[in-house]
């Protein structure tokens, strides 16, 4: 038993089965997403979604894995070689890498960094130098719209979120995944950072390149996005894999940093399955408005996309940070936190509010007489 | 904003709505009662033989030609045990080049024939073209199994 236990204890043995735990995790997830997501949307409007393979459906994902594995696996004849198939593991290794700093409980994570939201950030934000290289490699003006496209959305939205995500810490006062956790104790972050919560996940929905911020994939302008020339494996890689670990890894760390991880509201006496169903809830519940708002709205165009970038979400998260200093600073006590910032959010509720309006009478086109 | 919120509800209540899909070749929705699939021909169940005595009423009033009938003798009225001296030999209708005009219905002096108001009158795929000419067995066979009634026009 002891010579196991020497065998798990060795760094590389160690490492390997918490990444092929975390691996099958992510797959499994990445599946479920793909039957959740057309469930989900079915029902928005009105249909059933995927029902006839398994019952409700529900093999509906092993199904697909097993159409695109056996697809042909196109080339364009004028496509850069190298630069064509590099692209889908350059998009999705780091996607994937994010979730080795993620603790999912309180002692079980593939490794607890010290620095684990800096890796976090530094890491996510790159699956854009896969879309790029996608998009160069594959010889297609539309591949490489989108990819440019992409590219000026993603690192965009990168600073307002890493603003949002840099005030919180300024609260918790570490970059540490779980102390962050910790130090959230019987309140989470969300009810003292609401403005916060709200660039974080504008920021996450853009980052997924979803509704309303999906100009990059826009169907109806560019055909779809940087992944137009891939088919079967390699699409399938590129697009669904990286796009649901993305989505996976960022809601992961909402529910860490702002809805309070596996601490609340339970506590974390209760065991590691608590904790697990606890993080696990919370994501869900954040993936599932990530969809409800893809079946929600309606595109933006680039200008707008960026002008709510860098006109409205980065001054507040500036904004953010200013009055988080200051009470830190003078040491106010924590509701003037949700004081400001809520105040804050509905300034900047009513300036969306009031870009959106519609000045004057509504216009309306006149019937022709007779009509 | 308001409008962003709204938008969130109008989606929310539209996913708590019943669907409205149908699942089709599990579930079949109900037919009208006028519903008009292509024609069969009924079977006199009282004298145990078909309605029809093949006066090709039908075969002349067709417009693309798709009804070929022959007449013959009634075995039944030599015995006297039905009133029809003439009935119907061969029926071929070639479903392939009906156009589910309801002419036949009209002219037929009978009322031996009728449109198919059934799933059954729509749901035809064949792999070959012929296999879409119908014979007197296959046009009687839904009325002599009484899975069929008649329609009654207003």
């Amino acid at each position: 038993m002891s010579q196991l236990g020497d065998f798990f204890d060795n760094v590389w043995v160690d490492a390997f089965w918490r990444l092929l735990v975390v691996l099958v995790l992510m797959v499994v997830v990445v599946l479920v997403l793909t039957y959740v997501e057309r469930k989900v949307i079915g029902r928005i409007q009105m249909r059933l979604g995927p029902m006839r393979t398994g019952p409700y459906g529900i093999l509906q994902p092993i199904a697909d894995m097993i159409k695109v594995l056996l697809k042909e696996d196109l080339r364009p004849a004028t496509a850069d070689r190298v630069a064509f198939e590099l692209a889908p593991f350059l998009a999705f290794v780091p996607a994937f890498l994010v979730l080795v700093a993620i603790p999912f409980t309180e002692g079980w994570g593939v490794r607890v960094l010290s620095l684990g939201l800096l890796y976090f950030i530094a890491v996510s934000g790159l699956p854009v130098l896969g879309y790029i290289v996608a998009g160069w490699g594959s010889d297609n003006k539309y591949a490489l719209l989108g990819a440019m496209r992409s590219a000026a959305q993603l690192i965009s939205y990168e600073v307002p979120f890493v603003l949002a995500v840099l005030a919180l810490s300024m609260l918790a006062g570490s970059l540490n995944l779980v102390d962050i956790v910790e130090r959230q104790g019987r309140v989470p972050f969300i009810v003292w950072q609401p403005l916060g919560f709200f660039i974080f996940l504008t920021c996450v929905i853009s980052d997924l390149t979803r509704r309303p911020f999906d100009t990059a994939a826009a169907e109806s302008e560019l055909v779809g996005g940087p992944w137009i020339e891939f088919s079967g494996i390699r699409w399938s890689i590129l697009y669904a894999l990286t796009e649901y670990t993305s989505m996976f890894a960022l809601t992961l760390l909402g529910s860490l940093i702002f809805l309070g991880g596996w601490d609340w509201p339970l506590g974390r006496d209760l065991g590691w399955w608590w904790q697990l169903i606890l993080i696990f809830t919370k994501t869900a519940s954040l993936i599932l408005f990530i969809m409800w708002a893809t079946a929600t709205f309606p595109r933006v165009r680039v200008d707008q996309l960026m002008a709510f970038c860098w006109k409205l979400l980065l001054p507040l998260a500036l904004v953010q940070i200013f009055l988080n200093g200051l009470i830190l600073v003078y040491g106010w006590p924590d509701w003037t936190l949700l004081l400001t910032s809520g105040l804050a959010l509905a300034v900047a509720g009513y300036v969306i509010y009031a870009t959106l309006r519609v000045r004057g009478p509504v216009r309306t086109i006149a019937l022709r007489s007779g009509a | 904003m308001l409008g962003v919120l709204r938008g969130l509800a109008g989606t929310l209540s539209t996913m708590v709505r019943k669907p409205v899909t149908i699942q089709y070749p599990t579930v079949h929705r109900g037919l009208p009662e006028r519903e008009r699939g292509f024609p069969l021909l009924l079977w006199d169940h009282e004298v145990g033989e078909p309605f029809c005595t093949g006066c090709h009423a039908c075969e002349r009033a067709c417009p693309t030609e798709c009804i070929s009938v022959t007449m013959r003798d009634n075995p039944l009225a030599a015995e006297e045990k039905s009133k029809r001296r003439k009935i119907v030999g061969h029926y071929l209708l070639d479903y392939g080049r009906c156009v589910r005009c309801r002419i036949c219905v009209e002219v037929c002096n009978f009322s031996a024939i009728t449109m198919n108001n059934t799933w059954r009158g729509h749901e035809l795929s064949r792999y070959d073209r012929a296999d879409l000419v119908m014979d007197l067995e296959k046009l009687l066979a839904q009325s002599k199994a009484r899975q069929i009634e008649p329609w009654v026009a207003p």
